[in-house]
């Protein structure tokens, strides 16, 4: 009976012990409240404030990414907001002006050994690591090793199968090294201002999990490179701050401290840059611009980037195998009209694979312009009237994709004898329908949309994966005509006469149609009016561009 | 049934609730669209790229293979490695807990401090405009989605007053803690009351309604027991009878729902996280889903069922003490 009376009891303590805690947490929420009125929040030293008051530091800025680059390999990806943080800390050893070349940074000097497939590389003698090792040839050249040569133990996966011309790296002392590689000087030089950045070889080896494959990490300590920047605080997938590095061999960069945040939401970005904590955002939705442009102190920057969209057509399947049936579709859509209306004017039609600025960009080559009777006379011509099409369109992956995919299948539809849908569907089915080569038993889907920006600057990026034959298997188009014109610019030697033939490989493209060539869409980004900055076309964001 | 038996038993069912939930996350992988690997590396990789992270990844394994290495790997807690990262993916999964969990309580105690007085009032004073007006709330409250109101609120608060920030979380309850015992300040606290509060609310609105609504109907229940107007008559004053009796009775179904609800707001968090880009584990979840970074998401998804059947568990086990007919239903 005693132990029954316990019992009870100490279901009454555990019911008094919830309302109690109950009553701690409104005490405790009540706490809070009063503690949000005396304006003293965001007292976490991140910098800008949040609209209660907070004096911006000018000695401090913060940058909001898309995606947070939740890695410490500054070769463990190609594009993306990756570099606009690892260039600070992985410092390029070229410096590379979109439209212009290379230009000296680390590397100092550079030779074309003529005849030897090589050139080599003279570095600076004052560039030493966050960690106070100086960097030497040996290093470089093992940096350039590592995305070539799947036998080096520290792999990169991002150049170690056939992604650009660059064969291997040997230093031939500590300030000098010679760099391979299967292609035109010209070709390669584009290659080097893209991929190459410098690691501390040994630090890496001693860093690499070997388990893992990769190298990995989460603190600070973690990084080391010889930028302007090294890391001081890194909390993966939320923050990474930077501060100047007082060993820098250049000059001392604009801004102490810097900080990166990421925020996957494009409103969320844009609330960040109202309030004032964040200075710099990117990835603005056309449907926001107006927003950031009515808000004080801040403003929107845009610059028509590197990447083109449009809508492969691969053509060993019907009806895409004739070249008047995918010269009609680019006579069907009205380009301008796509431009104006669905991205508000941050685009420009374009009639060729690559953008203006890339090397070997042909100016005289103009969009398709939208001519309905064309479309409908070269459908007949083709001998593909009334057949069905679907156009498969990626959502979510680059400026309004889903509308621009579903208006150019809605104006296809309205030709009289061709009828058009679309299909929305994840990045995923058409990641893989790029891939997947044209082979016509295997091919599921031959034409949807995806956007393709040209890193390296040179034309070359822009189309040799899509157009060469016959060891490019995930080609998307197969004529030998336009192959063989970019397997001989690749061999030609004189810069002038190469560009010229590239520019042919953008005319050829333009007439045989192996797209539906749409636009190039614009990078926009929301800025504090203060900071004197002007976007790159190559979407890469470069602090010690910057001033305040 | 002794309750130590009745404990081993939801126990059980509880590992064949998360085995289930790794093998139907394993079959959505199977099934989904997109090559992972061509997933991880974008549009610029080349077949021998994807072939060679196929391989790296163990991809090219037949896919009950691959299942049963991974089951292999949980029973040890290895839940393999980030495709983005390279990180454990155990680590990055334990490292966003303490964010969900501080919103998930957080929004517990915004929906207890508001809902048991709104429910009390509510029910002691039906059909007068204090009972419409909480009816109303709770109406709103629950038809009102997590998404929208967490944009209104960021953006009437946090843009327009400038009373709160938009989002993300610069300091931890812990650490803002271990700063106060350590320095004395209280900066750090505030600075996380103050990131904590919109999407707090935003998080606890409809549970706020939830318990409203089940406190008015469980009390109105109770006020027309003899044992009230026993009280009454006894000369007890009405506030000690409606807190003190009253309303402990009507909280055995709270507590219960309080419990399940924590679950829930565990794996509800996912939208108001990516709302108020507060990092935790939802937010990962996004992330990972917007990288395809399969390994991530299976873990994050296993480890909030392990915490949802977790507590579960806790709550029918209270229950089964508070009420011993349940071990026998």
């Amino acid at each position: 009976m005693k132990g029954a009376r316990n019992h009870q009891l100490d279901r009454r303590t555990l019911l008094k012990l919830t309302g109690a805690t109950g009553l701690t947490a409104g005490m405790g929420a009540i706490a809070g409240c009063i503690g949000d009125d005396d304006g003293n929040g965001n007292g976490n030293g991140n910098g800008n404030g949040n609209g209660n008051g907070v004096d911006r530091d000018d000695d401090e800025l913060t940058i909001t990414l898309s995606q947070f680059p939740d890695t410490i390999d500054p070769l463990d990806h190609i594009t993306g907001d990756y570099f606009d943080v690892y260039d600070h800390i992985y410092e390029p050893l070229f410096d590379f002006e979109p439209g212009e070349g290379i230009f000296p940074r680390i590397v100092e000097d550079w030779e074309i050994l003529e005849g030897e497939g090589a050139t080599e590389l003279s570095i600076r003698n004052d560039v030493v690591f966050h960690n106070g090792d100086d960097l030497t040839a040996e290093d470089i050249a093992w940096t350039i090793d590592r995305t070539v040569d799947p036998d080096i133990g520290v792999v990169s996966d991002i150049g170690a199968f056939g992604l650009g011309s660059i064969e291997g790296a040997e230093p031939l002392d500590d300030t000098t090294l010679e760099v391979h590689y299967g292609a035109a000087p010209g070709l390669a030089e584009f290659e080097f201002g893209n991929y190459a950045r410098a690691m501390n070889m040994q630090w890496a080896i001693d860093n690499h999990d070997a388990e893992n494959e990769a190298v990995s990490g989460a603190d600070a300590e973690d990084f080391n490179g010889t930028g302007p920047y090294e890391v001081v605080d890194f909390t993966s997938g939320e923050e990474i701050v930077l501060e100047a590095f007082d060993d820098y061999w250049g000059d001392e960069p604009p801004f102490e401290t810097v900080t990166f945040n990421a925020d996957g939401e494009a409103s969320g970005r844009v609330n960040a840059l109202e309030t004032g904590e964040t200075d710099l955002t990117m990835n603005i939705q056309p449907t926001d611009a107006g927003t950031i442009q009515s808000a004080d102190d801040v403003e929107i920057r845009q610059v028509t980037s590197f990447r083109n969209i449009f809508c492969p057509m691969k053509n060993t399947v019907e009806p895409f195998d004739s070249q008047e049936f995918r010269q009609a579709m680019n006579y069907a859509v009205d380009n301008e009209g796509i431009v104006d209306t669905i991205l508000s004017g941050f685009g420009e039609a374009r009639g060729q694979p690559v953008a203006p600025g890339i090397n070997g960009f042909n100016d005289e080559i103009e969009p398709y312009e939208q001519d309905i009777g064309m479309a409908e006379s070269l459908v007949e011509d083709s001998g593909y009237g009334d057949v069905e099409i679907e156009l498969t369109v990626p959502q979510g992956r680059y400026l309004n994709d889903a509308e621009v995919g579903e208006t150019v299948a809605d104006q296809i539809d309205q030709l009289d004898n061709v009828n058009c849908s679309a299909n929305v569907v994840d990045f995923g089915v058409v990641s893989d329908a790029n891939s997947a080569g044209v082979d016509p038993d295997t091919i599921e889907i031959p034409f949807y949309l995806i956007g393709w920006g040209t890193i390296t600057g040179d034309t070359d990026y822009g189309v040799q994966g899509f157009f060469t034959i016959p060891d490019n298997e995930a080609r998307t188009f197969d004529d030998e005509e336009l192959s063989d014109a970019i397997l001989d610019s690749q061999q030609i030697e004189d810069p002038d006469e190469r560009r010229e033939q590239l520019e042919e490989v953008n005319a050829l493209a333009h007439e045989k149609a192996p797209f539906l060539f749409l636009h190039t869409q614009e990078s926009i980004y929301g800025v504090r009016d203060d900071i004197q900055w002007e976007p790159r076309e190559d979407e890469t964001i470069y602090i010690w561009d910057m001033e305040t | 049934m002794t309750m130590g038996k009745f404990l081993v038993r939801r126990i059980l069912q509880g590992v064949f609730v998360i085995w289930g939930v790794i093998t139907i996350m394993f079959g959505l992988r199977a099934v989904s669209p997109g090559d992972p690997a061509t997933l991880m590396l974008g549009e610029g990789a080349t077949r021998e790229l994807i072939e060679h992270v196929r391989e790296q990844e163990g991809l090219n394994e037949p896919i009950y293979v691959q299942y049963f290495d991974y089951l292999q790997g949980i029973l040890v807690g290895d839940f393999g490695y980030s495709w983005i990262s390279h990180r454990e993916v155990e680590v990055m999964v334990i490292e966003r807990i303490p964010a969900t969990i501080e919103l998930a309580v957080a929004a517990t105690i915004v929906a207890i401090v508001i809902s048991i007085p709104l429910g009390v009032i509510s029910a002691t004073r039906r059909n007068e405009p204090a009972d419409y007006g909480a009816t109303m709330f709770s109406l709103l409250g629950i038809s009102t989605p997590n998404f929208w109101l967490g944009l209104m609120l960021i953006l009437l608060l946090g843009v327009w007053a400038g009373l709160f920030p938009t989002g993300r979380r610069p300091v931890g309850f812990g650490p803002a803690v271990m700063t106060l015992f350590q320095t004395g300040s209280p900066g750090d606290l505030f600075t996380w009351v103050h990131y904590i509060t919109l999407p707090a609310i935003t998080l606890g609105t409809y549970f706020t309604a939830l318990i409203t609504r089940l406190t008015r109907s469980g009390m109105v229940d109770e006020l027309g027991k003899p044992y009230v107007t026993a009280s009454k008559a006894k000369g007890l004053p009405g506030v000690l009878v409606r807190y003190k009796h009253v309303l402990r009775n009507t909280m055995i179904p709270i507590i219960t729902v309080l419990g399940l609800q924590m679950g829930t707001l565990i794996g509800g968090a996912v939208i108001t996280e990516t709302v108020f880009n507060w990092p935790g584990l939802g937010l990962r979840l996004i992330d990972a889903l917007g990288t395809r970074d399969w390994p991530l998401m299976q873990g994050i998804i296993v480890f909030i069922a392990i915490g949802f059947v977790t507590i579960n568990i806790v709550v029918d086990g209270l229950y089964a003490y508070l009420n011993p007919q349940v071990r026998d239903e």
